[in-house]
């Protein structure tokens, strides 16, 4: 009987054929038995793609971009906090920002118009109005709460955006990511002296972490070229801003940014040297073509 | 094989003469029910057997002979003997008994009508006999209940059967020895008819005063019919006094009606209702002599509006508490002043409104005394909807609480979830994740925002008036439950198993009465009377009861989500 096992032996020529490699049919070679082909079809990294270094720091300025965002935000609200800007400064300010804004974004746009401009003016409206009516119950929203409490509880809501936040595709903006900064800014805003002041810190939200993403993602697809300069204009911003609040954050924040930007993408690319995945017809199947022909 | 005499107490001195009874069919035993004496005409007796037959529907027979000498009559035996000729049966029992010796001597002659069954050995063997002894009176009136339910009609037992037969044979122990017949028969009417002129008296007046109440009470009814309309109807199912009112109306449908009661529950039925509503009467006529003297009512009337007063001073002082910062909780003031203010209104309104009832409430007082004459379960329906109508206010106040709380969490949790990015999926009963639009995010978030922190607020004005209302339905429920043990203790069917016992039988104790070698068994039957807790069970008047609608855990989950708790929920006839 066959009882020579293992890769090295040589087909066993026994009188009824060489071994196959079913299961249906009964062979006198035990069921453990393979023969020299055995792992043949093994493959190893396969999919492991070769980065480089440059590349990496460059879509690197997306996450460093969105720390900064953050850094701004709570610059603006430490500004209005300890009084150095009014909200009416605040409100033009995110006038002049807005409307430059959206007309780069209609530019960028081209001729493919999802929604009409008539849908974009009502939902501008609706903001507004809301939140404008809003503003003074939101205000007195966080009275009875300690403030430590409601630093803390910012504090998670913001760490949450950052680490939920739809990186890969940002443009239809993430629920969690958006929701979690929105309670955030809520919960700051409450802190400030007025119903003005809650009402600017909103719409900076509003442009900061909802309207700002969607101009960066047009700017990419349409003006390679230009994204990494926005995203060092908003890095710049933030540790400027942070360092006219309180300079010892700037410095942590600039150091984020470089550990971020430049040391991460380097781990990356070397760590990459160790990757060691094995692919077979073991795998699970994927389909990949595109099965919308079957339902037309 | 073993064969059982059921004999009567009565008859173990009669003198002798003819064993009249019944064989029960497909069992060994015969049941004796009398003794016909002698002299007597086998044609006469024959003919008195196939009236009483008419009469009663229970097929009587001949069973045998009975021998009890006496000075002067010996020599009966042969004679005896030659009576199973004259009337024909497959069994023909000889009965005989000793003046001074305890036993009797039976003997069974098979007359041979079918040849013998070859499969119980053929020849014929000396047949065992068991006497057993029996009160007649007893098992007369006695109703043996079954353990489980079983069709009416059915002779499933032996002792069903006995009893059974027993209870039919009135018509055959209506000759007593008083009567000028033909016949002389021993049972245990034989030595006079039980009758009172007082029973006899109230049955012949019950029939025309029946008649009168029963129409009395569907002009009642059709009285009642107006209040069908709906905006009445509906407010005269929350009063418990027209509950109460529409139940007694019922109730005295069932007693006064002139059908006679066929079966025994219909009966027990009918004397448990009728006693309830005596003691009823009598306990509300009690209360209603103590209101009534040393001026009882006015003291009531006096201390009820500082009373009131009381409640709502509390009311008010409660809520300046909550309008505060109660425990130490973090609440929104704003929302605090609001809801505060808004209650205090409430509570000033009601307060005006006791004022301005004041002078008039010893009258109302006074008039609804009266209304205790109907009966003690009246008194109490009619003080737990006082009870209801001066705790209004706080029922109004846990439903705004409880409908605030409850839009509060529902849009909670459907925030939540679009906070998470997903969505209630009514078609599938499930949560799917969605991609909201940017504007339905913003506004979701901002009301989520406001929703948390508000709660605490309303978290806590619905606590504190859920608890007070909870305080009251747990007030009105007892109310309603010692109103629930008037309607349905069954007085009448107690007092019976307490005073006579045999008439409620569970089932039968035999003692040994005389055991000797050579002659038969005798055993004395005894009724075993039901037990308590079976009279209660079985015997108990349904009512509208009121009982709790769902378990605590549901409860527990109803207060909560915020929903409004009913709590007791009532069993009505119809819906069962």
């Amino acid at each position: 009987m066959g009882a020579n096992s293992g890769p090295g032996a040589s087909p066993c020529a026994s009188p009824v054929g060489p071994w196959r490699k079913v299961l249906y049919a009964r062979q006198p070679f035990p069921d453990n038995h393979v023969d020299r082909r055995f792992l043949e079809e093994l493959r190893r990294n396969i999919r492991v793609r070769q980065y480089r270094y440059w590349a990496v720091v460059r879509e690197t300025g997306l996450v460093a971009q969105q720390v900064s965002c953050v850094a701004v935000f709570i610059t603006l609200w430490s500004c209005m906090d300890q009084g150095r800007l009014g909200p009416s400064v605040l409100l033009w300010a995110a006038t002049g920002c807005a409307l430059p804004g959206y007309g780069l974004y209609e530019m960028l746009g081209g001729k493919d118009r999802e929604r009409p401009r008539l849908a974009d003016l009502q939902s501008a409206a609706v903001f507004l109005a809301f939140t404008f009516g809003f503003s003074p119950v939101l205000k007195t929203l966080t009275e009875s709460v300690s403030t430590d409490t409601v630093y803390a509880m910012s504090a998670v809501m913001l760490l949450a955006h950052l680490l939920s936040f739809p990186y890969t595709q940002p443009s239809p903006p993430g629920s969690l990511s958006l929701n979690a900064a929105l309670f955030a800014s809520v919960c700051l805003a409450s802190r400030l002296p007025g119903a003005l002041h809650t009402f600017a810190m909103l719409s900076w939200a509003l442009l900061v972490f909802a309207l700002w993403p969607c101009l960066l993602h047009r700017l990419r697809e349409r003006a390679e070229w230009s994204f990494p300069w926005a995203a060092g204009l908003v890095c710049a911003g933030g540790v400027g801003g942070l360092g006219a609040v309180w300079p010892g954050g700037a410095l942590l924040l600039s150091l984020a940014l470089l550990v971020l930007t430049l040391a991460c993408p380097l781990l990356l690319v070397c760590l990459q040297r160790h990757k060691d995945n094995i692919h077979g017809p073991w795998d699970e199947a994927e389909i990949r073509e595109d099965l919308s022909r079957f339902l037309s | 094989m073993v064969l059982k005499i059921f004999f009567p107490t009565c008859c173990n001195t009669a003198d002798s003469g003819l064993l009249i009874g019944r064989w029960i069919p497909g069992q060994d035993s015969a049941v004796v029910l009398a003794v016909i004496h002698y002299p007597f005409i086998p044609g006469q007796v024959k003919k008195y057997l196939s009236e009483t037959q008419n009469q009663s529907q229970v097929d009587l027979a001949v069973l045998g002979s009975w021998s009890l000498p006496k000075d002067g009559q010996e020599g009966m035996d042969s004679f005896l003997k030659d009576l199973s000729t004259i009337f024909p049966n497959s069994r023909w029992l000889q009965l005989s008994r000793e003046i001074g010796k305890r036993g009797f001597a039976c003997q069974v002659v098979h007359n041979r009508i079918t040849p013998p069954d070859p499969a119980q050995g053929g020849t014929d063997k000396k047949d065992q006999i068991i006497f057993i002894h029996y009160d007649q009176r007893k098992v007369m009136l006695s109703q043996l209940h079954p353990i489980h339910e079983e069709s009416p009609g059915e002779e499933s037992s032996e002792l069903r059967a006995v009893f059974h037969t027993v209870a039919q044979s009135g018509p055959l122990f209506l000759l007593d020895r008083y009567d000028e017949g033909p016949l002389k028969l021993t049972h245990w009417q034989s030595e006079g008819r039980e009758a009172s002129i007082v029973v006899e008296l109230s049955k012949q007046a019950s029939v025309p005063l029946c008649i009168v109440l029963t129409w009395l009470v569907s002009l009642w009814q059709c009285g009642i019919r107006i209040l069908n309309i709906w905006p009445v109807q509906f407010i005269s199912s929350k009063m418990s006094t027209c509950v109460q009112t529409a139940y007694r109306t019922n109730h005295f449908q069932t007693v006064f009606s002139t059908k006679k009661a066929t079966s025994h529950m219909e009966f027990m039925r009918k004397a448990n209702i009728f006693v309830s509503f005596l003691v009823d009467m009598s306990l509300g006529l009690l209360l209603v002599s103590w209101l009534y003297r040393e001026n009882h009512i006015s003291q009531l009337a006096n201390t009820l509006v500082p009373v009131a007063d009381h409640v709502a001073k509390e009311l008010q002082e409660l809520l300046e508490w909550l309008m505060g910062a109660p425990a130490g909780l973090k609440m929104n003031r704003a929302l605090d002043q609001v809801l505060g203010r808004f209650f205090l209104y409430h509570i000033h309104l009601w307060i005006s409104y006791i004022r301005l009832m004041s002078p008039f409430i010893e009258m109302i007082l006074w008039y609804v005394g009266l209304s205790a004459c109907l009966g003690l379960t009246f008194a109490l329906s009619v003080l737990s909807d006082i009870v209801a109508l001066l705790t209004f206010h706080i029922y109004c106040f846990y439903v705004y609480g409880a409908r605030l709380y409850c839009l509060k969490v529902y849009g909670l949790s459907s925030l939540w979830r679009l906070f998470c990015g997903k969505k209630w999926n009514v078609l599938r009963q499930r949560v799917d994740s969605c991609s909201y639009d940017l504007d339905q995010l913003f506004i979701g978030t901002l009301l989520f925002t406001i929703l948390l922190f508000l709660l605490p607020t309303t978290a806590l004005y619905y606590l504190v008036f859920t608890l007070l209302r909870l305080v009251v339905v747990m007030f009105q429920g007892v109310i309603h439950l010692a109103i629930d043990l008037i309607n349905s203790f069954p007085l009448f069917a107690m007092g019976l198993r307490l005073c006579r016992s045999y008439r409620l039988a569970e089932g039968v104790k035999f003692r040994v009465l005389c055991e000797e070698p050579g002659t038969p068994l005798h055993l004395m039957m005894e009724i075993n009377p039901l037990k308590c807790s079976s009279v209660l069970q079985r015997y108990r008047t349904p009512t509208y009861s009121c009982y709790p609608r769902d378990s605590w855990v549901d409860l527990c989950k109803k207060l909560f989500m915020g929903e409004l708790i009913y709590p007791w929920k009532h069993k009505t006839t119809k819906t069962d």
